[in-house]
């Protein structure tokens, strides 16, 4: 092996996964499939369902969706953040297996759908927002037709209102927030965000 | 502090853990198919029962492991029995027969009874997502999405690279908790404390992926097996076993 | 230069001299994961097997013989090459049998040990190690150095970089040192880099071996005095916990610290010296027996009241870090006068806040991460320190200055227990120090005897 001459610094141009590209936002998605895990609990734990205010707490399934992306500008990064999430939080704590698997399926390819629209060029606020609507209206479909089947459509209306309110509105707040303090911090040196 | 999970040699060895990961996806995800495919209860209760013993059956999951994966999950049903029940949709129907009125509640039996074949459907998604995890292990989760389903090497064992870190991230965390404690700020949660760990966690990505590298990960040659996965006899059980349930579930129903 | 095959090269330097750049550069790995740039010319014949210093950053796969084998898969290895290489590498490394095992079930050195095992596997040309001792006990640093010597007399070419050298000294055939603006000083054999370079070695605070210290006149360390009488600050009484049922981390320990007193813990990685701590400044509560941190149960305290008591100094810097400048970090929840202590003791620490103040904590070097961990426990000026390996990643010069720090802290009456492998530290504290085995904590015996 040899190397001589610079290499260039941060990302490839043809937007090519490096390993820590990868690394990165799988350790993004096991550490909010964790998080999940725990979420997943005090949601039963409150009785919260179709309808309820504490959908708001609804991004932080939907996040690594939209944090991998904004962090590494990948094309799949948000699919596979949100994947490993699924993964880890089945493995780790045995809970929902194929269904998890399936909601993150869902959850992944309704922000990518959107980043793929905007060709992986912007990762912007806007793009944010709708990225995280699109994951909410997924993740939405999958519940009301899992779980909700028998709820009264106004209900389910509701439900919606409340889970985009999260995902458009509070999650790019909480996603910017995170990538101002990871800047920061350092800890995104060498990444493209 | 959060252990990764040990499944112990019997798990492992039985026909639900010798089946390829993939195996008891597919027929998780038809099982769920033919859940969402219905509200009548026979066919629920015909694959939740299907699914705890598979899990206890085919997988040789202890009984009293199952249940402490599984019995969570009646707090979560029963979350998802009440709202289909208070707002069922079927409570507009005006000539249902009611069983709880009250202020602007409304309760009827129709609803109700959706509502409960509802909540044990979630008890038999849980019941197969038991079964799942408890015998499959990461690697081969891992191994069988590269050979069988054909993903890319690099990011499946990127993933389980990852999964691996979730103890230390968990061993910072309460570490990043007790400093804030001896800087006198109390045992609570905080933004920074938040912000603070996913710090660690992608200064943690950095340093593995370095090692990895290190060790060729990026090399750019095709990579080659240590674990050749391959078909087995548990496969064409598991899968047999797995549509016979659904076509009983499916003749169940009315 | 050159590294011949065979050939053992020892890399020293200060801090920020680029040691940890000269190996990426030989691992070929600048510019790809790390932005950067390389000039000039390096070859290297064959594969380069890599050890860097944090071994559980190192793990990939979840059991032993996978994570061997992982980087000869990387390198297309036929099966049967693997199956009969990996067993052959983990033998190499004192890991036999062990195959099965869970990389995240090993201690420290084992896994370090696992990480040079899965570099040698695919038998590189040249080895490359990254201070891969600093994270090790005595004994896994010890067990570690015996396998890099058996390597070496079989004729593996090794790149060494090490901050502390009492035990790799012996490895080198050559010794390269480094500047502290990057440029190469000496290179040349140990004897001959002592001859010519060793005054200015120990000025730039490069750590040598006692003998060759002594050679060249260094003086030994003069240990602190102990203190006796002081007012009683700490006081436990036969300590057990555990984080499981039935699966105690201590048990029976009982000790006490007076003001002005300090007390070394050492022993192995593992020995539950951490949890020790952690019980003596009320992080966790005991299972048996009481702990009186100046007469009141610690996990009782409140927060505010407990820090002004006890401070606690964790392992891992980065583990503590809650803000994201040095500034807020050094500052985290300190009151007006406190505060007011911070930028002479920054400059004490060799941290002034005009030039690191705005820098993020993760982005020092692992020293000055140490010495910012220090900085705010150190402002507040709690009666009881409690030190996990406050000396970790220190040259001589801030080793010195650390060390001056923490006597001028106990001449005022506070009390000190230093968990610590530093043996140097344990003599120039002066004291009692204590061994811990197995959650035990044997009587504690004069630290000169300890050290």
């Amino acid at each position: 092996m040899s190397a001589h001459a610079a290499a260039p610094g941060v990302a490839s141009p043809a937007g090519r996964w490096r390993t820590r590209d990868i690394v990165v936002t799988a350790v993004i998605g096991a550490a909010f499939g964790v998080f999940m895990a725990g979420l997943n609990a005090v949601y039963a734990g409150l009785g919260a369902g179709a309808g309820s205010p504490w959908l708001l707490l609804y991004l932080g399934w939907l996040l690594p969706a939209v944090l991998a992306p904004v962090v590494v500008r990948r094309a799949g990064a948000g699919l596979f953040a949100e994947l490993v999430a699924a993964s880890v939080s089945v493995l780790v704590v045995s809970q929902w297996g194929p269904d998890a698997l399936l909601s993150g399926f869902l959850q992944g390819i309704g922000a990518e759908a959107v980043f793929a629209a905007f060709r992986y060029r912007r990762f912007d606020a806007p793009v944010v927002a709708l990225a995280g609507a699109a994951s909410a209206l997924l993740a939405f479909v999958h519940d009301a037709v899992i779980y909700y089947q028998g709820v009264a459509p106004e209900i389910l209306a509701l439900t919606l209102f409340w889970m985009i309110l999260s995902a458009a509105v509070l999650m790019p707040l909480v996603t910017f927030a995170i990538v101002r303090g990871l800047r920061e911090a350092g800890a995104l040196r060498g990444l493209p965000a | 502090m959060i252990v990764l999970p040990e499944l112990d040699v019997r798990q492992l060895a039985s026909p639900m853990g010798r089946a390829s990961p993939l195996t008891k996806l597919a027929v998780g995800l038809a099982w769920l198919a033919g859940l969402v495919a219905t509200t009548d209860p026979r066919p629920t209760v015909v694959l939740l029962v299907a699914g705890v013993a598979a899990a206890t059956g085919l997988g040789r999951v202890p009984v009293g492991r199952f249940a402490r994966a599984w019995l969570p999950f009646v707090v979560a049903a029963g979350g998802v029995v009440l709202v289909n029940t208070v707002f069922g949709a079927a409570n507009a129907d005006a000539a249902a027969r009611v069983i709880l009125e009250g202020g602007p509640l409304r309760v009827t039996e129709p609803a109700l009874a959706t509502g409960l074949v509802l909540g044990l459907r979630i008890l038999a998604i849980a019941g197969v997502g038991v079964a799942f995890a408890q015998t499959t292990e990461a690697t081969a989760l891992a191994d069988a999405l590269v050979q069988q389903a054909r993903l890319p090497d690099r990011f499946a064992y990127g993933a389980l690279a990852a999964y691996q870190a979730v103890p230390r991230l968990s061993l910072d965390l309460v570490t990043l908790r007790e400093a804030r404690r001896t800087r006198g700020l109390g045992r609570g949660w905080s933004a920074g404390l938040l912000l603070a760990l996913l710090v660690l966690a992608l200064r943690h990505a950095e340093r593995l992926a370095l090692a990895m590298d290190a060790r060729g990960f990026d090399a750019g040659i095709p990579r080659s097996r240590f674990r050749p996965v391959r078909r087995r006899r548990e496969d064409a059980l598991i899968a047999a076993l797995g549509a016979a349930a659904l076509a009983v579930a499916i003749l169940a129903a009315r | 230069m050159e590294v011949a095959p065979g050939e053992c090269l020892l890399v020293l330097g200060p801090s920020g001299s680029g040691k940890s750049t000269f190996v990426l550069a030989l691992a070929g790995l600048l510019g790809r994961d790390v932005p950067g740039g390389l000039e000039g010319a390096l070859r290297v014949e064959g594969p380069v097997g890599v050890v860097f210093q944090d071994p559980g950053a190192q793990l990939v796969m979840e059991r032993v013989d996978d994570d061997v084998a992982f980087g000869l898969e990387n390198r297309g290895w036929p099966r049967a090459a693997m199956a009969a290489r990996v067993p052959e590498a983990l033998a190499e490394v004192g890991l036999a049998g062990l195959g099965r095992q869970r990389t995240t079930t090993l201690s420290g050195g084992q896994q370090q040990r696992l990480a040079l095992g899965g570099a040698l596997a695919p038998r590189p040309r040249l080895l490359v190690l990254d201070e891969p001792t600093a994270n090790l006990d005595p004994d896994g640093a010890r067990a570690f150095v015996d396998r890099l010597a058996a390597l070496r007399a079989a004729g593996t070419t090794i790149v060494l970089v090490e901050h502390r050298v009492e035990l790799a000294w012996r490895l080198a055939d050559r010794i390269l040192v480094l500047g502290s603006d990057g440029q190469p000083v000496d290179l040349g054999t140990p004897d001959a880099v002592v001859r010519r370079s060793g005054r200015a070695l120990i000025e730039a605070g490069i750590w040598l071996p006692a003998d060759v210290d002594a050679a060249l006149g260094v003086p030994p360390p003069v240990p602190g005095s102990p203190v006796v009488g002081g007012a009683p600050l700490l006081d436990a009484r036969g300590l057990a916990f555990g984080y499981r049922h039935r699966d105690p981390v201590v048990r029976g320990v009982d000790l006490a610290v007076a003001a002005g007193e300090r007390l070394a813990i050492v022993g192995p990685n593992g020995s539950g010296k951490s949890t020790l701590g952690r019980l003596l400044v009320g992080l966790l509560r005991p299972d048996a027996g009481t702990v009186r941190l100046l007469g009141d149960a610690p996990h009782r305290l409140p927060a505010g009241e407990l820090a002004r008591r006890a401070a606690y100094l964790f392992q891992d810097p980065e583990q503590q870090f809650l803000a994201t400048t040095v500034e807020a970090e050094a500052g985290l929840g300190l009151r007006g006068g406190e505060l007011a202590r911070l930028p002479e003791l920054m400059e004490a620490l060799a941290l002034p806040l005009g030039r690191f103040g705005a820098r993020s904590p993760y982005a020092l070097s692992g020293g000055e991460q140490r010495r910012l961990s220090l900085a705010g426990i150190l402002a507040r000026r709690p009666r009881l320190l409690v030190l996990d390996e406050p000396t970790f990643g220190q040259d001589r010069a801030t080793y010195r200055g650390l060390l001056a720090i923490l006597r001028e802290r106990l001449d005022a009456g506070v009390g000190l227990v230093a968990i610590t492998h530093d043996e140097r530290l344990v003599g120039d504290l002066g004291g009692r120090a204590a061994t811990m085995a197995g959650g035990r904590l044997a009587e504690p015996v004069a630290a000169e005897a300890a050290a």
